[in-house]
Parts: structure tokens; sequence; C-alpha cells
């Protein structure tokens, strides 16, 4: 069965406006590792953001773990959450707080009111967040601040942070576009890797389509709410590049 | 004028308005009506501008005249001193109270971060809409018809006024901050108190601390007219003299009045700018 499966789904965010996505179709199975690319505009953040409900779908279904996201309460969405990591383009950090409590937060879905409130997380949260930045290669940052950090390590925060969540799927909207194409492909190769060891699938989205090939083993094409291409990297030709890119006729 | 021409030889001159048709007259008609309005109203209350500026010059010929020399050895006197302190108690008192009180209503009255858009939201908004719609020295009169006059009748006005001041900027800093960190907290799987902790409070903590510290200097300024209506302090003594007609007082309670809110201000002003230094 697909950890995440969309069907027909359509979103507009006002009543008048244009419709961003228009009836999409797609599933992630539990070993994909799934890039989405498209022009600016084509609807890629809108739809990545409606699998955790970030955003509000208009119609469609989307099935994410066995859950139909659209008909869960608040209280049910904070639990098929807190199984969905989602590391940002802008790494969305809290600059004010250090390493350390970004990562903890991380675990927010897990934890009481009154251990949130002063910041005691259990021990073995703690222990697990130094394994993980230990693992993104950032154990001698714990205590800076998150704002003294570069880019690339602030990704790296964000990386960690997703993975205290013990997540079943990532997501991932435009993870490296901050970044300058060294560090891009670095922090890339150490999500796949990640997420390769952890056994969890990713949507990615992305605009540098280099990378997308390198990296993903399937890639979905948007252009302007619809789906234009959907496969394998393997059969994905430069004349479908030219298709999903094709400049709009105004 | 021939080299302006030689720009574009074959186009003619094209003209550019910074107002074109329907806005223009907008603009002028608003500045029209105001004008207009302006004139009435001086028509209407039969304002003499010319007697007002005369009576500036005669204004200053009867505080010399009634209010100097300013009695300086009643505010020296140590029950007049012991109001001074009454008057700041008072405005600390109110002003944490009302700060406390004003964070949660400022959480529910973010539009961005509220808990419930549509419990908690009408109800913060409603909450510092109504502190603000009162005036200070309305909530003293309230306050002095059910607990008699007194520091408490005071300290509670001063601690509505608070709200209504404090709750307003707070939400307005709440509603400025940045999305990114509520969106990764939301998508993490937290609920709506977890988000206002580590996705709000770190980005308004400084602000939050400016306007607390800003509330208070605005308080004790408020706090000498919540005296004058039964809530005690400087702002008691102020009222007893004045119906007295005991003006030299009255001078000398006025002068130390604006002695004290210049010091609140450069207090105020000081811890300000250390906490922005400290950010």
């Amino acid at each position: 069965m697909s950890v995440l499966s969309v069907r027909n789904l359509r979103v507009r965010y006002s009543a008048k406006g244009p419709e961003i996505l228009k009836g999409i179709d797609f599933d992630v199975e539990s070993d994909d590792f799934l890039a989405m690319i498209g022009p600016s505009g084509a609807g890629k953040s809108t739809l990545i953001r409606c699998v955790n409900r970030l955003v509000e779908p208009t119609d469609g279904q989307i099935t994410l773990l066995g859950q139909d996201v659209r008909t869960l309460s608040a209280r049910e969405l904070r639990g098929l959450r807190r199984n969905v990591g989602m590391i940002f383009q802008e790494f969305n950090l809290i600059n004010r707080m250090s390493v350390m409590d970004n990562v903890l937060s991380g675990r927010l879905g897990y934890t009481g009111n009154i251990r949130s409130l002063f910041r005691h997380f259990p021990k073995e949260d703690v222990h697990r967040a130094l394994d993980y930045l230990d693992r993104v290669g950032l154990s001698d940052h714990v205590n800076k601040r998150a704002d003294e950090l570069s880019g690339g390590q602030r990704q790296r925060v964000g990386i960690a942070r997703a993975l205290m969540q013990q997540p079943k799927l990532l997501l991932l909207d435009e993870p490296t576009s901050a970044l300058d194409p060294k560090i891009s492909r670095e922090v890339m190769a150490l999500i796949m890797s990640i997420a390769k060891e952890l056994g969890v699938p990713a949507l990615c989205n992305i605009h540098d389509v280099q990378l997308a090939k390198e990296f993903c083993n399937r890639i979905i094409g948007l252009q302007d709410g619809y789906k234009k291409f959907d496969g394998d990297t393997k059969t994905l030709r430069d004349s479908d590049l030219e298709d999903i890119y094709a400049m709009e006729v105004l | 004028m021939s080299e302006q021409t030689s720009l574009s030889p074959q186009k003619p001159l094209r003209t550019w308005s910074r107002y074109s048709f329907p806005e223009s007259l907008w603009s002028f008609g608003t500045l029209l009506a105001v004008l207009v309005f302006l004139t009435y109203s001086l028509y209407f209350l039969n304002i003499d501008v010319l007697m007002m500026l005369g009576a500036l010059g005669k204004l200053v010929g009867v505080v010399a005249d009634r209010f100097y020399p300013p009695d300086l050895a009643y505010i020296t006197d140590p029950g007049y001193l012991a109001s001074i302190l009454d008057t700041l108690q008072m405005s600390f008192l109110g002003g944490i109270a009302g700060v406390f009180l004003a964070i949660p209503l400022a959480w529910f009255s973010a539009w961005n971060v509220t808990p419930n858009r549509r419990l908690f939201f009408p109800l913060g908004r409603f909450g510092v809409i109504s502190c603000r719609a009162i005036h200070e020295t309305i909530w003293t009169i309230l306050f002095v018809s059910v607990l008699g006059f007194g520091m408490l009748a005071g300290v509670s006005a001063l601690t509505m006024f608070c709200i209504g001041f404090a709750g307003k900027l707070f939400s307005d800093e709440i509603e400025a901050i940045d999305m990114g960190p509520v969106d990764a907290m939301r998508a993490a799987g937290a609920n709506p108190f977890q988000v206002f902790l580590y996705a709000v409070v770190p980005q308004v903590r400084v602000a939050f601390t400016g306007i607390a510290i800003y509330t208070w200097d605005v308080a004790f300024r408020a706090a000498t007219v919540v005296g004058f209506f039964g809530g005690g302090g400087m702002g008691w003594y102020l009222k007893r003299n004045v119906q007295q007609l005991e003006n030299l007082r009255v001078g000398a309670i006025i002068l130390s009045i604006i002695a004290m809110v210049l010091i609140a201000e450069f207090i105020s002003g000081w811890l300000r700018s250390a906490v922005n230094r400290a950010k």
C-alpha cells in the first residue's frame, strides 16, 4: 500500500481566486524519493503543503498513512502531522533559540504543555537530538544560537529537527533553493542517505532539474496546476522537460 | 530643447500626470471637505481666532499671578512625598497586572496564531477593545463607585487601561511575526499553545519587553489623573488643593508631576534602548 495517495486534488486560496491545483493524482510508495519539478508558480509548494494541511484543499482526497487527511479533527491532524517531517526552503528555524532547542522542538507533537513550557524534554529525546546532530555534522554547534549558523548549517538543523519526529514520510519544500550549488548537493546527499538509512520515503519540491535527476528515483512534473509528467527518472526525456517548462502564452 | 526632442524625434512629446482623473477628484475632494468642515466648526462654535491668540498672552499673566511662587515647602512635606510613592506603586501594580493579562488576550486576538478563530479571536478582540473603549478616568469613576475611594480602585482602573494599551500593541506585534517558524511547529504536530511558546514568544520577546516598559511609563502619567478622580496618590492632593483654591500649592504639585513624568520618561527610554541593544 502506498504511504501517500492523492486523488483529484484541487486548491483555490479564495472563492473567486484562480485555481492553483487543477485535479492532481499521484502516489508515494514506501521506497520512493520523489521529486516534484516545475516552473515557479506551478503549484509545487501548495501541493506539498496540502499533504499535512498547512494549506486547506478545496476538493479531492488525500490518504496519508491510511488516514483520510481532509476529514481529521484538529487533534487527529496534530497526531498525523507528527509522523510527517517537513523541511523548508527558508529553514524556518527559531532564530533566537539554541540549535539544541530547535532540534528538540521537533518533539513537540509528543510533548505535554507543562514540559513544553519549561523546555524540559525527556532524557531520551535529548539523547536522540545529540545523535542526530552528530549525524548531520553539527556536534560542535549544539549551544549556538540558530542565527549564528551559515545557511547550510541551518538547513542541517532543519533536517535534525524533522528527524526528531521519527517521521514516516518526509516533505521537502525546496530544501536547497536558498543554498549555493555545492552546499545544495551536500544537503541533498545527506537527506537522501538518511532517508535510505531510516527507510523513510520523501516527497521533494525542487526546481533544479539536475539535482532531481541525480538524487530522485521518480519525478513528477507540474505546470500551471496540472500534472504533466509522472514516471521513473530514467524515462524523463528532454522533450518532457520542454513540455513542463514550456513558456505559457498569455 | 533641441537635445530633448532629439531623444525621440519621431514620436510626439508624451505627458504623464501623477494623479489621473478619478483619483485626483477623490484626493482634492477630501481635502476640500476637511477644510470646509473646519471652517464650519469654527463658525458654529463662534470661536474668535484673534481673541484666542490674545488669550495666550493673558494665560501667562494669570499663571504668573496666581501660581507663582509655587509652594515648594508643601511638596517636600512627608505626607505629599508618600503620595508620590503611592502613585508610583499604583502605576507599577497596574502596569504589571495589565501587561500579564494583556499577553493571553493579545495571543487570542492575533489573527495569525489565535488558538481558535471563531471563539478565542472575538473574545480576545472584545476584551482588548472594551478596555480601550473606556477612558481611564471613566474606569476610575466606575471602580470608585464599586470599591470606594482609594488605591484599590486606582490600581484596578490602571490595570484595565494597561490591558487595552499593551494588548493592542502586543497583538499588532504578534501579527507582524515571520510565519515560517509557525508553519514549522504546526507541521511538527505542535498544539496552539506550543506554537505560541516556540514560534511566537521568541520572536516578540524583545518587543514585548520594550512595550511593557513603555506601558509602565504611560501608566504612571495616567496614574496622576486616576488619582484626581479618586484613585489616591498625587492626583488626590491635586484635586483637594484645586477645590480649596490653594493655587500656590497647585502650582507646586503640577511642577512635581512634570518632574516625575520626565524622570519616568527618561528611565523608560533608557531601559528600552538597553533592551534593544541586548537583542
